[in-house]
């Protein structure tokens, strides 16, 4: 049986627009998950990320009427998840609180997981835990603006077209972030990696 | 570049970091719940700055932009009212001090005619009192004609 085609964001935008509370749920309902990514990579934390993301969507739905469809819907909503979450993370400061506990079991069966802990030689394999914490701790060693252009390449696999208009910033100066980052993350991973 | 591969495949790991399944029902209920009491809780005034704000074109301008914006506008209504105040204040003050009224009221000096002269007919000396009659009696007026 065929799956009813999903409405398209534009109709529920304009139906949240007039009026229609629950248009808005379905939009909720529809970019939740992707944007929970999205914080959750930026704040490691799920605590944090469930208030912020709270917050993210309360804000869009304040400020739907003045959403005139220039961008799409999804980069609108990207730009302020980013927008909010490196505001958050500049109030934060430095204190870090991981929350590493909701790791889906699938990790375990993936092909690059099982290589990347195993690597070549067996005895050298490390935990699945272990491995969370030392992403989340190279990850937090960048600077908000390199994890959140990190978070959309590499975790997300956005392109970088997307990621330049998320942030409203030229698509040079995103490979540019992502260079940088990427070298700093190898060397905070580096001594994992050998491994 | 093999440490390159191992870097990205090691982020593409984070993937799986996912909150349990029924998380997101229960979001939407927790973000409607939400709504529902910010809506009890919020004052009038706010929500018309909410409206307003919304309406505001959404522009790409860093938030000190604004402020310096109205800093700006600040600095100048001030520096418009201070050269309006000073000036207009020191210009009567000079009107102040420079009239001195030849006849007061409460002069104890005896007033002569040459005390109303012009100055200059006064430092003259030789410009003697005259009287012009400058208006016409009515009766010498011409008559109208067409």
């Amino acid at each position: 049986m065929e799956e009813a085609p999903q409405t398209p964001d534009a109709e529920l935008v304009a139906r949240t627009q007039a009026g229609d509370p629950e248009a808005f749920d379905e939009l909720v309902v529809r970019y939740s998950p992707r944007l929970y990514g999205l914080v959750y990579h930026m704040t490691s934390n799920h605590e944090d990320t469930n208030d912020l993301l709270q917050d993210v969507f309360a804000k869009a739905f304040r400020s739907i009427k003045g959403f005139q469809g220039k961008s799409s819907f999804y980069t609108w909503m990207h730009s302020i998840a980013v927008n909010m979450s490196i505001n958050f993370l500049k109030k934060r400061g430095r204190r870090l609180t991981m929350s590493l506990d909701d790791v889906d079991a699938g990790v375990q069966n993936d092909a690059e997981f099982i290589e990347a802990t195993t690597g070549s030689d067996p005895s050298h394999a490390a935990n699945l835990r272990e491995l969370q914490q030392r992403l989340n701790e190279a990850m937090q060693k960048l600077s908000h603006e390199h994890r959140a252009v990190v978070t959309m390449f590499d975790i997300q696999g956005m392109p970088h077209a997307e990621i330049a208009k998320i942030l409203g910033i030229s698509e040079g100066t995103i490979r540019s972030r992502l260079f940088y980052a990427h070298r700093q993350l190898q060397n905070s991973l580096e001594e994992f990696i050998k491994r | 570049m093999p440490k390159e591969i191992n870097t990205s495949k090691l982020l593409r790991l984070k993937r799986y970091e996912q909150p349990p399944p029924d998380y997101f029902e229960d979001f939407l209920f927790e973000f409607r719940r939400r709504q529902r009491a910010e809506l009890l809780r919020r004052s009038t005034r706010e929500i018309l700055w909410d409206r307003i704000l919304s309406m505001a074109p959404n522009f790409r301008v860093p938030q000190l932009a604004y402020a310096a914006i109205v800093a700006l506008a600040v600095a100048a209504s001030v520096l418009i009212v201070s050269q309006k105040s000073p000036g207009g204040n020191s210009l009567a003050a000079a009107k102040t001090e420079s009239f001195q009224p030849a006849l007061t009221l409460t002069s104890s000096k005896p007033v002569t005619i040459s005390d109303t002269l012009p100055a200059a007919a006064r430092a003259g000396g030789s410009v003697s009192s005259h009287y012009v009659l400058q208006s016409r009696p009515v009766s010498n007026e011409q008559p109208l004609s067409f």
